[in-house]
């Protein structure tokens, strides 16, 4: 089977003004995302996959990891950077946990654009919140976007 | 590396450990499709600059690139057979040259920040080098003698030419009764 996907959309930095939300998505973290995360990351530290040893160690339960974490943001700024953008920075602080059962949403909105001698600048906060905790995962982005002219 | 707090002296540890640099390790394979396509699974992610070939191809890239957070996949050597998957106490845990010296041994992972600089394309071959960034007490509500440290690690091509750089902040504390035990804490507690 040949993989064939359409092309991710192309906002340009002309069209972008501080306030700006991008188009966020979420899901509920079921038995098969805590196998998908496991499958992503390579990461096989057992507190986040094997509930008893996460209880051992004093958490609630397990806990989504770092690596999956940060694919879920990376993703957020990539699809807004589309095919001629490009993700310059990420940045985001471990608060509180996403675990099982949880539904989560991966959200961002524009805080800052500006031109700059290395590109067209579009600085984002972004976030993960879940049902249980709020905010877990604040974050910051930067993206270089192409300009119209 | 859990020190007594007699041997510990934070100005000659930052003079010792702030700049130091680890050695080089190199990526065991180069950038592949199936992890990529792995990583995107675990995020629904359906961008086709990192999953579709002939859009690779056609892209200015004029092949898929990786997400940058992936560099330190590629760059390392992966879980490898032989290790059960238990505690990560019983892991290698990085070049025993870097373990900065603290006074507890609980650990706690606060941030990381990443940049990137040029594409990762399939068929790289990445390595990285490890440092420390930054070592500093600044107390937190567990203790008032946490370490923090600020690893640096600066991911290369073949070409070695720099893809991405990461930071990571982490800090290191004492159990609650070691901090309970220490002479020092009410004194700074009520700083």
């Amino acid at each position: 089977m040949a993989v064939k996907l359409d092309p991710l959309p192309q906002i340009y930095f002309d069209d972008v003004k501080i306030g700006d939300e991008l188009l966020g998505f979420g899901y509920k973290l079921d038995w098969t995302e805590m196998v998908k995360q496991v499958s992503g990351s390579q990461d096989f530290y057992a507190v986040h996959h094997d509930p008893e040893f996460a209880k051992s160690g004093g958490h609630k339960d397990i806990f989504y990891n770092t690596g999956w974490t940060r694919s879920q943001l990376y993703r957020l700024l990539s699809d807004y950077a589309g095919p001629e953008g490009w993700v310059r920075k990420l940045h985001f602080e471990m608060r509180r946990m996403n675990r099982p059962n949880n539904s989560i949403r991966v959200k961002g909105k524009v805080a800052d654009r500006k031109v700059t001698p290395d590109g067209n600048e579009v600085h984002i906060e972004l976030w993960i919140e879940n049902d249980e905790e709020g905010v877990a995962t604040p974050a910051s982005g930067v993206v270089f976007l192409p300009s119209r002219r | 590396m859990k020190v007594p707090e007699r041997q510990f002296d934070i100005e000659k540890i930052r003079a010792e450990y702030v700049g130091k640099k680890g050695q080089r390790k190199d990526g065991l394979y180069p950038v592949e499709h199936d992890p990529i396509r792995r990583h995107e699974h675990m995020c629904y992610g359906r961008n086709p600059l990192f999953l579709d070939p002939e859009y690779g191809k056609q892209s200015k890239y004029s092949t898929n690139i990786a997400p940058g957070v992936m560099a330190d996949y590629f760059a390392g050597d992966g879980t490898w057979p032989g290790w059960a998957g238990g505690d990560i106490a019983g892991r290698a845990m990085g070049e025993a040259a870097l373990d900065v010296p603290t006074l507890g041994d609980k650990a706690i992972n606060l941030s990381t920040t990443w940049e990137f600089i040029k594409p990762i394309k399939i068929g790289d071959r990445l390595w990285s080098q490890p440092g420390i960034a930054d070592v500093f007490m600044k107390p937190i509500r567990l203790d008032p003698k946490a370490v923090w440290v600020v690893n640096e690690t600066r991911f290369y091509n073949q070409d070695d030419e720099l893809v991405a750089i990461s930071r990571n902040t982490g800090l290191r504390h004492r159990s609650p009764e070691e901090v309970a035990a220490d002479p020092d804490t009410a004194r700074l507690q009520r700083q």
